[in-house]
């Protein structure tokens, strides 16, 4: 059995609209294994809810447009399938957990009924098998089973996140997207739901993508992280890559503007300046104009991948002649 | 000692609902010195933002005093309050809703210097607008533009001025940064430190986030169900948390570190509802150390270390 589960070759996406094209995602590669969680993180119009939706071909269309690469799905080439056979894979295969629990739950159709609809759709099984089967996901999230008849309303906001859990492990998906699961719930709530998704994804050996913008969440659950930047992955690597041997200058800058938590009298050091526009990407490397370390390359040539070891790669000039280049810290 | 600009004392906030009284504030009692920050913590629902609105009477109280600069504001009738305003202003957390879609920038940040008639010369108010857009950092050549052609952090810097627009003197600063992407809060937070310094103001800074309010903030409010339940300086309260809660709330923050992995305390259960609350310890249900006595009373805030304000009954001085 192979250990890969998720495997994206040179996807680009756009998003054709009155005012241009939005040039989304611009050529990343992702490979996932069984078991494994990829952080996947940036900032707002970084093109990582766009990746996400691209692997459920939930991508509206039009605008957004795959213009050019592979997405495959245990072995499946996700991007020629029909919308019948999509259904198989969506919640079957793949599953996704949006970052709004409030809205993500149908509010005239009892928790339990959702659940059982998930695993109608996806298994052989009769209403009643279903309806068994969606106690016990209820029951697995920490919810007791007797509340199964109760509506969404009912819930508290991190319970309601826990019913969309149920839902997306309800078929045992191989891979499970979560887009800032957590980002809408309190912090005590979030160790909760957190401390829950990891133990589920053990419990699957599952392969997940953690799609945030909280470095915090990431040390906590993922293995692997993929730093996102107008449409490229900048930066790729273990937790420990990214971590102790940061390399692109973007990475660093998302480090130095976290308040830090056990120092409280540290400088917040901001990234200049705002994300360049997606109308119209800057032709050299795109975070050029807020780098600290820009030289005159930067401006005119799109960065190749520089290798640190397997597992880290990053795109950025500075290291192109010398490997051993060193942040300011 | 420096000198108290603000003093709430037995704040109170009551909403009439169909299943009865909601306690938003319950008896809430602190001050604040001129020229400092007091962070308000604490999860959605505790409470922290009814008590910024109660404060500026955006929202009136049910009982208590708030003493600023010696007056009690709930005595002020329309008239004296209106002038009042002028030095007590808010941030709002949501850029992208407080400014009027219709208004360009500078029309926004003129607003209230023109209804306040602070500057009748319409040449030097709009002086005074190029002067505030400097003060925080938005280029001018943004002058003539709409608040949908801005990112969020610059439409933060717009609220900001237009807090900063009269003789403020204190502001009630209400999630300023939630809604921002991380690099460009840093830059808002940077500005607000900044301007704290050069026009001596007074924060009470309300978030949800305990790495802001800490980089932030002197002094810190934890506030769980409408009760302020610990109060102390940002050292004392993060190196010496007391209270179940504020332990629990600080090591549930997920830290962006390999290093020291502080054992995570992971609460049972949530928030209880605020509505007619029993005189027990709110945090009692959920509370790895309740005792018997937890469930029976209320339990009082006492100082158990100078300037360390604590209401738990497991800690009595």
């Amino acid at each position: 059995m192979s250990e890969n589960v998720l495997d994206i070759k040179d996807l680009i996406i756009q998003y054709h609209t009155e005012e241009g094209i939005v040039e989304a995602v611009n050529g990343i590669n992702i490979n996932l294994n069984r078991g494994k969680t990829l952080g996947l993180v940036g900032e707002t119009g970084a093109g990582k809810t766009t990746t996400a939706l691209s692997i459920m071909r939930l991508l509206q269309s039009p605008p957004g447009k795959v213009m050019q690469g592979n997405i495959a799905l245990e072995g499946k080439d996700l991007l020629s399938l029909t919308e019948k056979e999509l259904e198989k894979v969506r919640g079957g295969l793949v599953s996704m957990i949006f970052q709004d629990p409030m809205t993500a739950l149908n509010p005239v159709i009892n928790v339990g009924d959702q659940i059982a609809e998930a695993i109608l759709i996806h298994q052989k099984v009769t209403q009643d098998e279903a309806k068994v089967k969606a106690k016990e996901m209820l029951e697995m999230v920490g919810i007791p089973g007797a509340r199964m008849e109760e509506y969404p309303h009912q819930f508290s906001g991190g319970m309601k996140q826990r019913v969309i859990i149920a839902i997306a492990l309800s078929c045992s998906p191989k891979l499970l997207i979560a887009d800032e699961p957590t980002t809408a719930l309190d912090v005590t709530i979030q160790a909760q739901v957190l401390e829950l998704m990891k133990e589920l994804k053990v419990k699957f050996n599952m392969a997940m993508i953690m799609i945030t913008h909280d470095l915090g969440v990431v040390a906590e659950v993922c293995d692997d992280v993929a730093i996102m930047y107008a449409g490229r992955i900048v930066e790729q690597g273990s937790l420990e890559d990214i971590f102790r041997t940061t390399k692109h200058p973007y990475t660093e800058g998302l480090f130095n503007s976290i308040p830090n938590i056990d120092d409280r009298k540290s400088d917040l050091i901001p990234i200049k300046g705002l994300m360049s526009d997606p109308y119209n990407l800057p032709e050299g490397c795109s975070f050029c104009d807020r780098c600290n370390y820009a030289m005159s390359i930067c401006k005119t040539q799109k960065p190749e991948k520089v290798h640190f070891s397997d597992t880290h790669f990053t795109e950025c000039h500075l290291y192109s002649e010398n490997q051993e280049f060193k942040l300011k810290g | 000692m420096a000198e108290v600009l603000l003093e709430v004392k037995n704040l109170k906030k009551y909403f009439n609902t169909p299943n009865g009284k909601l306690h938003a504030v319950d008896d809430v009692s602190f001050a604040i010195e001129r020229g400092k920050t007091l962070g308000i913590v604490g999860e959605s629902g505790c409470g922290k933002s009814t008590t910024g609105r109660v404060i500026l009477r955006l929202l009136e109280a049910t009982d208590g005093e708030i003493i600023y600069e010696g007056k009690n504001i709930r005595d002020l009738n329309a008239n004296q309050m209106r002038d009042l305003r002028k030095e007590l202003q808010i941030i709002f957390q949501d850029p992208f809703s407080s400014l009027d879609p219709r208004m360009t920038v500078s029309e926004i940040i003129e607003e209230p210097i023109k209804l306040n008639k602070l500057i009748p010369d319409k040449t030097k108010r709009f002086e005074r607008v190029l002067e505030l857009m400097d003060l925080v950092g938005l280029s001018r050549r943004m002058i003539n533009t709409y608040p949908h052609e801005l990112d969020g952090g610059r439409r933060q810097r717009i609220g900001i001025a237009r807090a900063l627009s009269l003789n403020t003197k204190f502001i009630v600063c209400d999630e300023p940064v939630s809604a921002l992407d991380v690099s460009i809060q840093a830059q808002i937070l940077n500005l607000m430190n900044e301007l704290q310094q050069k026009l001596g103001l007074t924060y009470i800074f309300i978030t949800h986030d305990l790495s802001v309010v800490n980089h932030f903030s002197d002094d810190i409010a934890v506030m769980y169900l409408g009760k302020l339940i610990e109060k102390a300086s940002a050292e004392q309260l993060f190196e010496n948390p007391v209270h179940p809660y504020t332990k629990a709330l600080l090591s549930a923050i997920p830290r962006p570190s390999l290093d020291r992995k502080m054992e995570k305390i992971i609460l049972k259960g949530e928030i209880t509802s605020p509505i007619n609350p029993e005189p027990v310890c709110r945090f009692a249900n959920r509370c790895n150390f309740a005792e018997d006595v937890c469930r029976e009373k209320e339990p009082a805030l006492d100082e158990i270390a100078p300037g360390h304000f604590v209401a738990c009954h497991l800690f009595k001085g």
